[in-house]
């Protein structure tokens, strides 16, 4: 049971407190409701080139890593298509330094022109070393327009191409920080071996006196339901051929997620799992094959991923998947089968719900989908899960009519 | 009005409570360690072995410590993971320059039950021929990816430098490792280092003595039953080597040298010396070639340990043309260490970070 205290500041800033007396560490999580899905289709990859210049200094602080580094800290920050989240791990007697700095970035940054020009040379050698300069590096910048017609889920935090990160202007970064980075549209929260009324003080204190501004209204096209098979090949000079199923699954809120992502257990979690079982250790068809969802916010991918062995081909790989998926629609899952599934749900549970930083990371990503308290449900939710759902969701979802499928062919495998 | 120009007064780290694990004697040369404070339901438990790189040539150790969960005469691969799998265990493993290590994750009610699994895995791996010819077929294709790496080129052809003074220790996966292996070596290299080569355990996680006591039982078999030895004086070869690929859109670079580790006077006073060339975000080589130049996503220094010496790493992924500049600027803030006195500023900023990170790393036990 994770427990926390939650307040809201009158410039509509929320803020939750985790108290844990065992760690001399404080954490400052600030969760902003902004990322990939935000941008406009021809200004791709802003959300987290912005994300790099929230450390380009202030309005009141020219560096936002020495005072932090200088209190015995460190910070990073991440950006998905959902979210932006900006992380401080501290001493926590010194819990005031980060909050002085990220008060004082959630005011006003300083915009640099060097900071610009800086940080989109890092993001364009961000986007080679990651994307471009990997084997299968780009599959996810090939398979989300593949799989999302006109949700902005069709382009990756990354970026469509490198050219919309060398056209961001000043002027963009400004609106865009106005627009975004405002109290009411962030989620703050404090770990570590606090009273609850210092907290409230300190956070009155550094954030009190920010304006209230209102919350962006996010009004995103909705993609369509996928009555068709999708399928790309593309050729790349890669060592083994690749395959990407991806099946359109429920959104973050919907009561199924969970079954989905136990069904995605079911099939590919691990070395136990069905189709590992089935395609690799039986058939021999396979180096490696897993399935996963992607958790995001609006409508996911349930994703059945892998590389071929040399001189299979992917006819073979098909035929022998799609028997797979048929038996999991046509029989449900034996209850101790899912009784193992859950016992490895819980210890990844268990794991991810270790330490102060993840729990205060995760309370923010709760409260954002409506309540931090769901960080306690969860468990439960799966819990309730019966062979028979996995049945139905595995029959709705697990169609050619609403499946993607990306191959990559070696332009050299055998 | 609040004035935001200032920093809150600062409080230093005045003490730091270190925990000490309880220690279990196997024998004379190999112990369990126990760290019991661990306040949720989480366990980890590590076996070190003597059977690192450094033991085996053509890529056995590599193929071994991957073949560990192949199969008994009595227990299929498939078996195995369900076993583990199943008590919602995660296992893993890997060999480094002087060590083999297997892991696992997992709650402490099902501790036992995995470690009876693991040690029946290791004790009886039999080599079935179909379970080696799928891994070594899967871990020629995982070798072929990584061969179109920049990172891993380079990191390959640095470590042939690093340590060229020894055979065993600059020993590289090549692929025609792959097509000589055989079945027995793989065998006697298990009986040699796994059999007879445990080296220590490490338990960490709110479990019974008794339950601890029962894993020290269970693998006192295998443990090494004389003092571990390695190569001493180990040399590396000077120079600068490049390796062209084609279609490559970034430059790897990977440049260190032999130099020693903790059990020389200097060690801690290297450590703060390579957190303030490079290893933190505010590094004198991220402030230069990312945060002024934008030449990289990132760069940054390591110092690491063998059991004689050790070794200090620059590694960067660049841009294709600043390639020399970048390396002219490593050149320029290197011999800024060397001919400059660091600032007290400066100095105070890296022993404050480094004393929060010692703070972060004892709260930390799962990293």
């Amino acid at each position: 049971m994770i427990k926390y205290d939650k307040f809201t500041l009158e410039n509509g800033l929320t803020v939750l407190f985790h108290k844990d007396i065992t760690t001399p560490m404080a954490v400052v999580n600030t969760l902003y409701d902004v990322g990939a899905r935000d941008e406009s289709e021809d200004q791709t990859g802003f959300a987290h080139l912005f994300e790099h210049l929230m450390f380009g200094g202030s309005v009141n602080v020219p560096e936002f890593d020495t005072p932090l580094q200088l209190a015995g800290g460190e910070n990073n920050a991440f950006t998905s298509n959902d979210v932006t989240n900006y992380y401080d791990v501290l001493p926590a007697n010194n819990i005031e330094t980060a909050l002085w700095l990220e008060s004082d970035r959630m005011l006003s940054l300083a915009f640099t022109d060097k900071s610009l020009e800086v940080q989109r040379s890092v993001v364009i050698e961000e986007f080679k070393q990651r994307y471009l300069n990997q084997p299968y590096g780009d599959v996810w910048l090939e398979l989300r327009p593949l799989a999302y017609t006109i949700h902005p889920y069709k382009w990756a935090t990354i970026g469509k191409e490198i050219k919309h990160i060398e056209d961001a202007t000043m002027n963009d970064v400004k609106a865009f920080f106005k627009k975004f980075y405002t109290p009411s549209n962030a989620i703050l929260c404090i770990a570590g071996n606090l009273e609850l009324e210092d907290v409230k003080s300190l956070v009155t204190k550094w954030y009190g006196d920010l304006p209230k501004l209102e919350k962006p209204l996010r009004n995103l096209p909705k993609e369509p339901e996928q009555n068709e098979f999708r399928e790309k090949t593309i050729e790349r000079d890669v060592p083994a051929n690749a395959f990407y199923y991806a099946f359109k699954m429920v959104d973050r809120k919907h009561a199924d997620y969970f079954v989905y992502d136990t069904l995605s257990d079911a099939l590919g979690r691990d070395k136990s799992a069905r189709l590992y079982i089935t395609l690799k250790k039986e058939l021999n068809l396979v180096s490696n094959i897993s399935a996963y969802v992607t958790g995001s916010l609006d409508e996911g991918l349930l994703v059945i991923s892998g590389k071929l062995n040399d001189g299979v081909s992917f006819e073979d790989l098909d035929q022998a998947l799609w028997n797979e998926l048929e038996k999991v629609q046509k029989e449900q899952i034996h209850p101790l089968e899912l009784e193992k599934i859950m016992n490895k749900i819980r210890t990844a549970k268990e794991f991810g719900d270790q330490g102060i930083l993840n729990r205060a990371m995760n309370l923010c990503s709760y409260e954002l989908l409506g309540d931090a308290s769901l960080i306690n449900k969860e468990s439960e939710m799966y819990h309730q899960i019966t062979p028979e759902d996995i049945l139905r969701v595995a029959k709705v979802t697990l169609n050619k009519t609403n499946c993607s499928l990306l191959k990559i062919k070696s332009t050299n495998a055998k | 009005m609040l004035n935001r120009t200032f920093q809150p007064e600062l409080k230093a780290i005045d003490h730091i409570d270190f925990i000490a694990p309880v220690k279990y004697a196997l024998n004379e040369e190999v112990s369990l360690f126990h760290m019991r404070d661990v306040a949720d339901e989480t366990c980890r438990f590590d076996l070190y072995f003597d059977a690192g790189k450094c033991r085996g040539l053509k890529g056995v150790p590599n193929f071994v410590n991957g073949l560990l969960l192949s199969g008994t005469n009595q227990k299929s691969s498939i078996q195995i993971q369900e076993e583990i799998n199943g008590k919602g265990g995660f296992f893993e493993s890997g060999v480094s320059v002087e060590n083999a290590v297997i892991s696992v994750y997992c709650l402490r009610e099902n501790l036992w039950s995995i470690v009876e699994t693991i040690a029946d895995a290791i004790k009886n791996t039999a080599f079935i021929e179909k379970e080696v010819t799928e891994f070594l077929s899967d871990a020629r294709q995982k070798l072929k990816i990584n061969l179109e790496k920049m990172s891993y080129l380079a990191q390959v052809e640095f470590q042939q430098r690093l340590f060229a003074s020894h055979e065993h220790y600059s020993n590289v996966l090549q692929l025609e490792d792959f097509e000589n292996i055989t079945i027995d070596q793989l065998k006697e290299f298990h009986a040699t280092h796994y059999l007879n080569g445990l080296s220590k355990i490490v338990v960490v996680g709110n479990v019974e003595d008794e339950l601890v006591s029962n894993i020290k039982t269970m693998f006192q078999p295998l443990a090494l039953k004389s003092p571990l030895a390695f190569e001493k004086g180990l040399k590396n070869l000077p120079g600068e080597h490049i390796v062209d690929k084609e279609n490559a859109i970034q430059t790897a670079i990977r440049l260190g040298r032999i130099l020693f580790n903790k059990k020389h006077p200097d060690y801690i006073d290297f450590l703060v010396l390579n957190t303030i060339l490079g290893d933190y975000f505010g590094s004198r080589l991220m402030a230069n070639i990312r945060e002024d130049k934008g030449y990289t996503y990132g760069i940054g220094s390591m110092v690491a340990e063998t059991d004689d010496t050790g070794y200090f790493l620059i590694a960067t992924e660049v841009r294709k043309d600043v390639r020399e500049d970048t390396l002219n600027e490593i050149r320029f803030e290197i011999n800024r260490l060397q001919n400059e006195l660091v600032s007290t500023t400066e100095l105070e900023l890296v022993q404050n970070y480094m004393l929060g990170q010692l703070l972060k790393a004892l709260t930390v036990l799962m990293p």
